[in-house]
Order: structure tokens, then C-alpha cells, then sequence
């Protein structure tokens, strides 16, 4: 809660990440940026007014932000449980489920998708068990279908939404929760006065994680659910890649990025607004 | 009497091999306030956490009002709990805090905000209503800690040394003030302190705690006068003891031999017993001929205001002390004077096993 106006030489040490990140990210996104608003030789909108009002770009930009904005609740669905019950274990257990967590992360993108078809396919396990159990009336394909995608993508995103939800809950004095219990407070409402706000942090946080890698995902979906369906990421990749139109290809990982850091820095926002009060 | 609208018996919990309540028996009326006093470390905070239900002891059994409620969780119980690190909830302000308890047991939304400010209030923390619990000082968290705590009127209050981040007059005050809003209650509460003054001004009965267990149940000058144990002689006040050994004993009087000289007093040992000899300061005359005589070299001289303590050596075991409104004439280090004291104020204990 430091005033403005004097320095504090700790914020020095950032300075390394500040470099490399201008190095690695700033630079190369001027370029991008100049090569899609310079593409006719004077400077100008004109690539993305053009983006802007093509239908098509809106429905890529639809499937970005539906696609990540899934993925991220599953992830949230899936996590918070799995945080709560990481922060509530000790010893063994808690060790076993952190490695649970953690060492997927050591598999590759490709390799898990790879698992994700087969399990996804129209013989897969998925399949069988809801004809198995009644649920289907036949066996259904999940591969290349959107809930396969986010399937898919939840299940390697997972852990970026658990990891900052955990450490937050971790941190939380458990005699709090003592205290609404003894304050007449059942399980359900310490859950959501006590726990829940107080974690709200590790919340934004993962959701700031999980919604940016979602909405950038370029191996998965092309892996999942293939050509026809397209998102600004892969409709950058393929434009750099195959069409070789590098004007198109900037433009959209232009938008990609407003849009990720408008969602990064919202988030950001909200948790300090809301961690003012942790 | 008024017994039994809590009572705890055999309550027993081990934490591995640490046997931190040993049996504990506790029966209390309703009303009635009582102090847990003992050192640190000796259970106190788990006996409350069990009443509270916190914590399931191993064994033993809690009744609150007639109904057994020892596997009850605790939201269910209506004991609230000042806890010793106030465990304020930081997200939420002063007077969120205070309404709390209130607002999850359902209150009318108009019943909550005058019980908020009448809590406040009570614990001079009104000016403080909007303010954020982080930027309290750790004496103004204890406040709102003991506000929240009694704003839900609970059947009993648990605290668990609420005051001890006070200064004197606060603490002074607030001791008044607690008392006086739980007799308007007629709330019971259960007051864990390690500051004896404060035990013996509060209550209405202590309980002496050591290792695990309650040593003494009483009112306190029934603890002051009378204590049952040399744990409960020494914990409580101060007081002279002197090691000795029994040499004769008839008609419920006894003759101890110690090494300051013969001492008689009323009590029931066979010959041979090793015994522990105790006095309270103020039973202790200066100069004067009372039955128990001996002469002692003063050590040490504190200055208390109205009352000057008076150290003397004392032999291996044992220890001398008295008090006198004001130090003797010409008395200095090493001086010898004459102390003797009544029969009836001589305490005798067996010998506490020094292995134990
Ligand atoms: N969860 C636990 N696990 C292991 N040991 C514990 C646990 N809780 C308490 N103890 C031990 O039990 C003993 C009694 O603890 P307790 O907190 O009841 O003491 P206390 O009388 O309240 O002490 P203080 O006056 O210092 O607060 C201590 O030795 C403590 O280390
Ligand atoms: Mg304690």
C-alpha cells in the first residue's frame, strides 16, 4: 500500500523478465503488428477493417471465445474440488495427489490428444460407457465434435487451474473456518462466505491461465476436431503456414492477443480488487 | 447445586504418544463463569476445542443443556468460541464480522444491524464499524473477536485468553464490561487465562489445569486459601514452602521437622511422611509470636506500591517469602528477622513426587 512517488528498488529485480519478455514478445508482435497494418506500404486499418467485416471472422472469433470460455468453466468445475481436496490433505495423500496433477504435465500436448482420439472415438471408452449404461441409444463419435475439443483441452489445461486455486486455499487459516462453524455456520454457507471468497484470487488467476491457453490452443484443436472448425489461433497457424498470407496471419493473432490480454488484465483487475479484501 | 447445565466427564484425547487431556471431569450451571488456569501447554485450548466441537476427544462424554452433544458438530452446538488467534474473517469488515453469526443462522435482516452496533459498542469499537480487520491492532481484533462471539447470544462462551493483547485498563474495563453483559445475559462461559488476578477477580469458580487434567475446582478464595495441590499452592499467588518430614502426629495434629525448625499444623500423615510445608505471604507475621516460628535472612526486597514482598534464603527444596506494608526499620540483605504464623494457616501437602 506503498504511496506514489517513491521507488522501491525491489521492483528492479523485475527488470531480467521485463527484458526478456520485450525480447522474445514485444519485439516480434511489433513486427507482426507492422506487417499487418504496413502490408500496402502506408500505415493503415485497412487489414482489419477488412478482418472485421468478413461474417467468417466473426464466427472464428465466436469459436475462439466459446470454445475457451467452456474449457475454462470445465476446468473450474473440475479444479476447485480437486484444489479443495489438495489443500484439505496431509502427508501421503496429498503428495499422491499433487504428482497426480503435476506429472502430466511432463506429456506431451500430442501425446495426450493422441489418448483423447482414441478414447473419443465412436468405439471408445466414452462412447461404450453410455451405452453401456443407458445413457446413449447408440454409440456416438465425441472425436471432432466441439465437446470433444473442450474435453480434450480441459483435461491438458487442468492442473494451471488447480495449481493457484490450491496455493490460495493452502494459505487460508483453517481456524476461520472453525470460527463461522462455531458461529452457527453449516458446511455449505462456510463454503460460500469463508472458502469461496477468500480463494477468489486463485480463481482469477486460473482463470486467466487456463482462458489464454485456451483461446491460443493451436496443436489441440487441429488434433481433435481437424480443418472445418477454426479459431484465431488456427486460423493464424494456417495462414502462416499454408496460405502463406502472413497479412491475414498477423491480424488475427493481433486480435488473438487484444483479446487474451483484455481477459488477462480484467482478471488481474478483479483480483486485486478482490484480494484488497484477503 | 446450579451443576450440570455442562458437564464434561472423563474427556480424555492423546496426539500420538502425548496424552494432552487426562480424564477431564467439569460440571458448571448455567450463569456461571469459569476460569481455566493453567501453564502453557496444558490442554487448555483442547478442552475447549472439544467442548466446542471442534475436536472429538478419545473418550469421555459433553452434555450442554441436558443433551449429550459430544459427537454434535459444532454449528449445531450454539457454543461460540473467542479463539486465541481471534481468527477474524479478513475479507469481510469490522461490522460484517460482528453480524456474521447472525446473518448464517438466518436473523431478520433488521435485527442484525442494532445487535452489530450494540456489540460494537460494548467493546468501544463503534468508531470502527467500516474498517478493514487488517488494519486493526492486535488489542481492537481481540475486541471485535469478543463482540462477534457474543453478538449470536450463544448458550455458552468460550474464551480462550481473550484479553491478553490489552493493556491494563482496557483489560480492566473489559473484564467489567464482560462480566456485567453476561450476568444480563445470563450467558455461561468457560475463560482461559494465563493472568491469575484476572481468573481470581472474574470468576465464579476456577479450575486449576495441569498436565491434562483439573487439578482444583473452586471458588477462588476456596483455590487462594485452600489449595488442594502443591501444583495449585504454587500456580496460584504466591507462597512460602519448606520441605520437611513428619516426626509426630496425634489427635488430627501434626509436628514436621523442616530445615528452618519445627512447624505444627492440622492436618492427617503417619509418622516418617515426607510433606510439603505451604504459607500464603500475607498469613505471615513480621516480629510477632504466633505458634510457627522461624527466623529467616532476608534476601531481597520488591517495592509493590502498597506492599513491600519480601524474599528470604531459604533452604534446598523450599522457599520463603512474606509481604509488610513497608520494609522494616534498619532491615537490609542478610538481616534476620523473626516470621511466624497460625496453625491453622500452615498448608500441608505429601510431597510432591519431584519425578513427576
Ligand atoms: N493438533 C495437535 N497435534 C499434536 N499435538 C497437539 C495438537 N494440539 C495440541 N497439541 C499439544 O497438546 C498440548 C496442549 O495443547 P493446548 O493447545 O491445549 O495447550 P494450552 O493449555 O492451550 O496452552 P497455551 O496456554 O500455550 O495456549 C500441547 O503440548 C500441544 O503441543
Ligand atoms: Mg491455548
Amino acid at each position: 500500500m506503498s504511496k506514489a512517488g517513491r521507488f522501491d528498488p525491489v521492483l528492479l529485480l523485475a527488470v531480467p523478465a521485463v527484458l526478456y519478455l520485450a525480447l522474445v514478445y514485444g519485439i516480434p508482435l511489433l513486427v507482426l503488428l507492422g506487417r499487418s497494418m504496413l502490408a500496402g506500404g502506408a500505415p493503415s486499418l485497412a487489414p482489419f477493417i477488412g478482418f472485421f467485416s468478413d461474417g467468417f471472422s466473426w464466427i472464428v472469433i465466436g469459436n475462439t471465445i466459446r470454445i475457451a470460455v467452456l474449457v475454462t468453466l470445465l476446468c473450474l468445475v473440475i479444479g476447485y474440488p480437486t484444489a479443495l481436496a489438495l489443500a484439505r490433505a496431509k502427508g501421503l495423500a496429498q503428495a499422491l495427489i499433487l504428482v497426480a496433477i503435476i506429472l502430466p504435465l511432463s506429456v506431451g500436448v500430442v501425446v495426450k490428444a493422441f489418448a483423447w482420439q482414441i478414447v473419443l472415438r465412436r468405439d471408445g471408452v466414452v462412447s461404450q460407457i453410455m451405452t453401456g449404461i443407458g445413457l446413449w441409444d447408440e454409440p456416438q463419435r465425441l472425436l471432432f465434435t466441439e465437446a470433444g475439443l473442450v474435453i480434450g483441452a480441459a483435461n491438458v489445461f487442468v492442473p494451471f487451474m488447480i495449481l493457484p486455486i490450491y496455493s490460495v486455499l493452502k494459505l487460508i487459516d483453517p481456524r476461520l473456518g472453525e470460527a463461522a462453524a462455531t458461529l452457527g455456520a453449516s458446511p455449505v454457507y462456510r463454503f460460500f462466505k469463508v472458502a469461496l471468497p477468500l480463494s477468489l484470487p486463485g480463481i482469477v488467476t486460473g482463470i486467466a491461465f487456463v482462458f489464454s491457453m485456451a483461446a491460443s490452443m493451436y496443436v489441440i484443436p487441429n488434433l481433435l476436431i481437424g480443418d472445418r472448425f477454426q479459431t484465431l489461433a488456427t486460423m493464424t497457424g494456417r495462414s502462416f503456414l499454408f496460405m502463406r498470407n502472413e497479412q491475414l496471419g498477423s491480424t488475427t493473432a493481433v486480435v488473438l492477443l487484444v483479446l487474451t490480454v483484455a481477459v488477462v488484465v480484467a482478471s488481474a483487475a478483479l483480483s486485486k480488487r478482490l484480494g484488497g479484501a484477503s | 447445586m446450579k451443576s450440570g447445565f455442562l458437564s464434561v466427564s472423563g474427556a480424555a484425547k492423546t496426539f500420538g504418544a502425548a496424552t494432552v487431556l487426562d480424564g477431564v471431569d467439569l460440571s458448571m450451571g448455567r450463569g456461571e463463569f469459569i476460569s481455566l488456569l493453567g501453564p502453557s501447554g496444558c490442554g487448555k485450548t483442547t478442552l475447549l476445542r472439544i467442548v466446542a466441537g471442534l475436536m472429538t476427544p478419545d473418550q469421555g462424554k459433553v452434555a450442554l443443556d441436558g443433551e449429550d452433544i459430544t459427537r454434535r458438530p459444532p454449528h449445531r452446538r450454539d457454543v461460540s468460541v473467542v479463539f486465541q488467534n481471534y481468527a477474524l474473517f479478513p475479507h469481510l469488515s469490522v461490522a460484517e464480522n460482528v453480524a456474521f453469526g447472525l446473518k448464517a443462522r438466518g436473523a431478520a435482516k433488521d435485527a442484525i444491524a442494532p445487535a452489530v452496533t450494540k456489540y460494537l459498542g460494548l467493546v468501544q469499537m463503534s468508531a470502527f464499524a467500516g474498517r478493514s480487520i487488517k488494519a486493526l491492532s492486535g488489542g481492537q481484533q481481540q475486541r471485535v473477536a469478543v463482540a462477534r462471539a457474543l453478538a449470536v447470544g450463544p448458550k455458552l462462551l468460550l474464551l480462550d485468553e481473550p484479553f491478553s493483547a490489552l493493556d491494563r485498563k482496557l483489560r480492566e474495563a473489559m473484564q467489567i464490561d464482560l462480566k456485567r453483559i453476561l450476568r444480563e445475559v445470563g450467558t455461561t462461559a468457560i475463560f482461559v487465562t494465563h493472568d491469575q488476578d484476572e481468573a481470581l477477580t472474574m470468576s465464579d469458580r476456577i479450575a486449576v489445569m495441569h498436565r491434562g487434567r483439573i487439578e482444583q475446582l473452586g471458588t477462588p478464595a476456596e483455590i487462594y486459601h485452600s489449595p488442594a495441590t502443591p501444583f495449585a499452592l504454587g500456580f496460584v499467588g504466591l507462597s512460602t514452602q519448606l520441605p520437611g518430614k513428619v516426626v509426630r502426629a496425634a489427635d488430627g495434629m501434626v509436628e514436621i521437622e523442616t530445615a528452618a525448625g519445627p512447624i505444627r499444623a492440622r492436618a492427617n500423615f503417619i509418622p516418617g511422611s515426607a510433606v510439603l510445608v505451604g504459607v500464603r505471604p500475607e498469613r505471615i507475621a513480621i516480629g510477632e509470636a504466633k505458634a510457627n516460628r522461624i527466623e529467616a535472612a532476608l534476601a531481597d526486597a520488591a517495592f509493590q506500591g502498597a506492599r513491600v514482598q519480601l524474599h528470604f534464603a531459604a533452604p534446598a527444596g523450599g522457599q520463603i517469602l512474606a509481604e509488610a506494608p513497608i520494609l522494616p526499620a534498619q532491615a537490609g540483605p542478610g538481616t534476620r528477622l523473626d516470621l511466624s504464623w497460625d496453625v491453622e494457616d500452615t498448608l500441608v501437602y505429601p510431597a510432591p513426587d519431584l519425578a513427576a
